[in-house]
């Protein structure tokens, strides 16, 4: 039986492809699924029709030498640019969004470093300091007494930028900072429904209580929220990963959060 | 006088030492500010992190490599032994050939690892270093050493322990992976220790790790997890090569003889590739679990904001992979004398067409790792096949190719869900209206879904290997006559593997976001932030085709030259009286 004209095939499918993918467009019009969706949808029909039009293609015939290792390179090469091309596609993220907020998490630590550094030196002289004194003191016995004056050392070199300035506006830096708002709602953003909304937190927690929560999140638990807490989704790394200020500040800001036309969670007081 | 003299030369000595002292204090502090840091070393063009990137990228893939193909060369040299076939025992021998020659490219990759590293972050790769150093000065050479003794062994014993002496043979085999699986886990601990270092209740990690002992820090939350999930995908790896070796081999063939032993490898890598990928996508679930339960917060920034395309086109790569190594068998299929006869029951056609919604909807209200759902599974697997057996509905059938259309159009059907983002945006931040899913259909960006999907594509490959199965049985099948475009399926399953391999690898490491090691030691440098799947795509292109470039020289020289020698036998001296 001779195989059927794959070029009819190809025309066939791909009219099939072409009218269900108009399809899907329509039902999803209609179902309010967004542009990009119908856009995708679309797409996909048209993948469909391409996967069942490989599936009654002819018989590739085989090639030899050059014409192999040619085929070979052109098959890499259409795979390397559709990954490439697909993966360009897609929506990208903007580094410069992410690396201004490194910037200000990592600044006091990285002071820190350079402040850890400084205090190893101090320490080193303070010793040898301390040995001269000693040795002073010795001398000063024999009657031979010269006063060194004990260099003491510098104050750290750090100063906290955090604990300046309006603290409730630091306090929402915070907020964005730790990114707070990939499990919390507020202000009608975020959240996601992994933890409690929390415009109203201020008048149902006090600022000690709320510090204890991020300090240890098992110590509350969120009114509904049973499962996420026994599986103890609210991370407890925030003590060590923030400065007190930091954490102050974030308290200081959620004080105010007072909006009571938002139902907050109740906070309930664990073991 | 004497005594005056004594305390002018006294005060002369106390002045000298103070002035000594204080010379000292100065000198000490510019001694140690002079000398502990070398100069900076920076990468041209590409940078630390992305030279970093590209050498472990490089010999990860290679180290994958020398562990997975011994798995699969070993199970094939067992089948060979049991079954008396040689053909095994040839692909066996011809894979761990190749491993020879690439054992040689881990080990070089990965002094350079630690070479980049120590250059390009000292003080970092010294941390760590200090922290497992009984892993890094002991153990792992101690193991690097003994796999390469057995594996060398292995391999140069292959003609003397045959026939009698066969199972000692693969016993050396078996020795050979037992410790290059020991190897595998003992150096995933410091791997996952990076994104999930141990850490106390109640106690600052900090402190923590002071205390901890080197078990702790093994044992940590993705410790077994990355195991598993590296061994399955090696076992995958290793499939995929051997069928990427097949198919070079068969481009090239020229006699039917070996353009079938050729097809045949091809077809046998590819089963065991797809076999070890049946289990991935559950693995892969597994680790990204643990690391979503270790903090909640890496969760988001995979699944929704920085990470969230890499894990769209990851989608698009796992359905490729799954469409591809179902379109090979139906090219194998094609070319089975008496497939037509070959049908399956028609409700197994129903229960695929039926799987990514009802298991959608069991897995949303029994999410894992709740029991339950697995009765619904269980049933939806089961019971199509023992209905089937029931008077009434035993000659309701189809055939093997209407099924297999079908099951194609269910993987993109699954494919389609698995890839529906909940929103078309790099990150949920900037979701709006226009990007979003209706919130209707929310429900098709979650997880439940997400699993229907996977269990959907795993399973209609089962169906369609189950009936593959049944017509090699029932009808005949010649080997070396399969459609030409299969070489290129397999080549592309190898290449779209490495690939996935190499997305996969980024977006584990990049969930440590800024820091070398999570929430414990922060990544100063001003390359810390989350690169673009752009950028990522081109470098993991450059890599895959760095990697592909080696493996195809080491394929071609080591097979070629294995071909030439046993053609060329002129030059062998023939005892006299033979002549």
């Amino acid at each position: 039986m001779a195989e059927p004209n794959f070029t009819k095939i190809i025309v066939k499918k791909g009219i099939i492809g072409l009218i269900f993918g108009v399809l899907l467009v329509v039902g999803a019009k209609l179902t309010h699924f967004p542009f990009v969706y119908q856009v995708m949808f679309f797409l996909y029909a048209l993948l469909g029709a391409l996967v069942f039009i490989l599936l009654d293609a002819p018989t590739v015939k085989r090639l030899e030498g050059g014409k192999a290792v040619v085929a070979l390179i052109f098959f890499y090469v259409i795979m390397s640019g559709a990954y490439i091309g697909g993966a360009s596609i897609l929506p990208q993220y903007d580094p410069e969004i992410e690396k201004g907020k490194i910037d200000k998490v990592l600044k006091r630590r990285r002071a820190l470093t350079q402040q850890g550094k400084a205090e190893e030196l101090i320490a080193r002289a303070k010793a040898l300091n301390e040995r001269v004194e000693a040795m002073d003191k010795k001398l000063n016995s024999l009657g031979v007494g010269v006063k060194v004056a004990a260099q003491a050392p510098s104050k750290s070199a750090f100063s906290g930028g955090a604990a300046s300035g309006d603290l409730v506006a630091l306090g929402k830096e915070q907020w964005e900072l730790q990114e707070c708002y990939n499990c919390h709602k507020l202000f009608g953003q975020g959240g996601k429904k992994r933890g409690p909304e929390l415009d109203n937190i201020g008048s149902l927690m006090t600022p000690e209580q709320l510090k204890e929560k991020i300090f240890y999140p098992k110590k509350w638990k969120a009114e509904g929220f049973d499962k996420a807490y026994k599986k103890g989704k609210m991370p407890d790394k925030f003590r060590d990963l923030m400065f007190p200020e930091e954490i102050d500040a974030l308290v200081a800001f959620l004080s105010t959060l007072k909006d009571t036309s938002v139902k907050t969670p109740k906070p309930i007081k664990m073991k | 006088m004497n005594g005056k003299l004594g305390s002018e030369a006294m005060r002369t000595i106390n002045r000298t030492l103070v002035l000594f002292m204080g010379m000292m204090v100065v000198g000490a502090g510019l001694v140690y500010a002079q000398v502990p840091d070398p100069p900076p070393v920076q990468f041209p063009y590409i940078g630390n992190r992305t030279g970093v990137w590209i050498v472990a990228q490089l010999h990860i893939l290679f180290a994958a490599f020398i562990l997975g193909a011994p798995i699969f060369a070993v199970v094939s040299e067992w089948l060979g032994y049991k079954n008396n076939d040689q053909k095994y025992d040839r692909l066996a021998k011809e894979v761990i050939k190749v491993t020879v020659i690439l054992y040689s490219m881990t080990a070089l990759t990965g002094g350079l690892f630690i070479f980049v590293l120590l250059g390009t972050y000292p003080h970092f790769t010294s941390w760590l270093m200090g922290h497992f150093f009984l892993i890094f000065a002991v153990i792992y050479p101690l193991l690097f050493i003994g796999e390469t003794i057995v594996l060398y062994t292995y391999f140069y014993s292959w003609d003397s322990l045959k026939g009698s002496k066969k199972a000692r043979h693969i016993a050396l085999g078996v020795l050979l992976n037992i410790i290059g699986t020991i190897t595998l886990f003992v150096i995933d601990a410091p791997t996952s220790f990076m994104n999930t270092p141990v850490k106390g209740e109640d106690i600052s990690i900090i402190e923590f790790i002071q205390t901890a002992g080197l078990w702790d820090k093994v044992a940590n939350y993705s410790w077994m997890p990355l195991n598993l999930h590296r061994l399955v995908g090696n076992v995958t790896f290793g499939g995929f090569i051997a069928g990427l070796i097949a198919a070079y081999m068969y481009m090239r063939s020229k006699t039917d003889e070996e353009r079938s032993y050729y097809d045949w490898m091809g077809f046998v890598g590819n089963l065991i590739g797809v076999g070890a990928l049946l289990l991935l996508p559950f693995m892969g679930y597994l680790l990204a679990y643990e690391l979503c339960d270790y903090d909640a917060s890496i969760c988001p920034y995979m699944m929704a904001d920085q990470l969230s395309m890499f894990f769209e086109m990851q989608g698009a790569m796992v359905g490729l992979i799954f469409l591809a190594s179902n379109y090979y068998i139906w090219l194998s299929l094609k070319r089975i004398e008496g497939v037509e006869k070959v049908r399956i029951s028609g409700l197994v056609m129903i229960a695929v067409i039926g799987m990514p919604a009802i298991m959608g909807a069991t897995w949303k209200m029994f999410p894992p790792p709740d029991w339950q759902s697995l009765i619904v599974l269980g049933l939806l697997v089961v019971l199509p096949p023992v209905l089937s057996k029931l008077p009434g509905l035993r000659n309701f059938t189809v055939s093997s190719f209407t099924m297999i259309k079908v099951g194609f159009l269910m993987i993109v059907v699954a494919d389609a869900i698995w890839m529906t983002p909940h929103g078309f945006v790099a990150t949920q931040g900037l979701a709006t209206e226009e990007t979003e899913l209706p919130s209707w259909a929310g429900e098709l960006a979650l997880m439940p879904a997400k699993n229907a999907a996977a269990f959907t594509l795993v399973f209609l490959t089962v169906v369609n290997y189950i009936m593959y199965n049944w017509a090699i049985r029932r009808g005949t099948i010649i080997w070396g006559k399969i459609d030409f475009s299969s070489q290129f399926v397999l080549i592309f399953l190898a290449f779209s593997a490495i690939w996935t391999m190499g997305l996969m690898g980024g977006v584990r490491s990049l969930t440590r976001k800024y820091y070398h090691v999570y929430n414990l030691m922060p990544d100063f440098t001003a390359e810390s932030f989350t690169p673009t799947l752009q950028y990522s795509a081109w470098w993991i292109t450059g890599i895959t085709i760095v990697f592909y470039a080696v493996v195809s020289f080491a394929i071609l020289v080591t097979l070629h030259a294995a071909e030439e020698k046993k053609l060329d036998t002129s030059g062998i001296p023939i005892p006299a009286e033979v002549k």
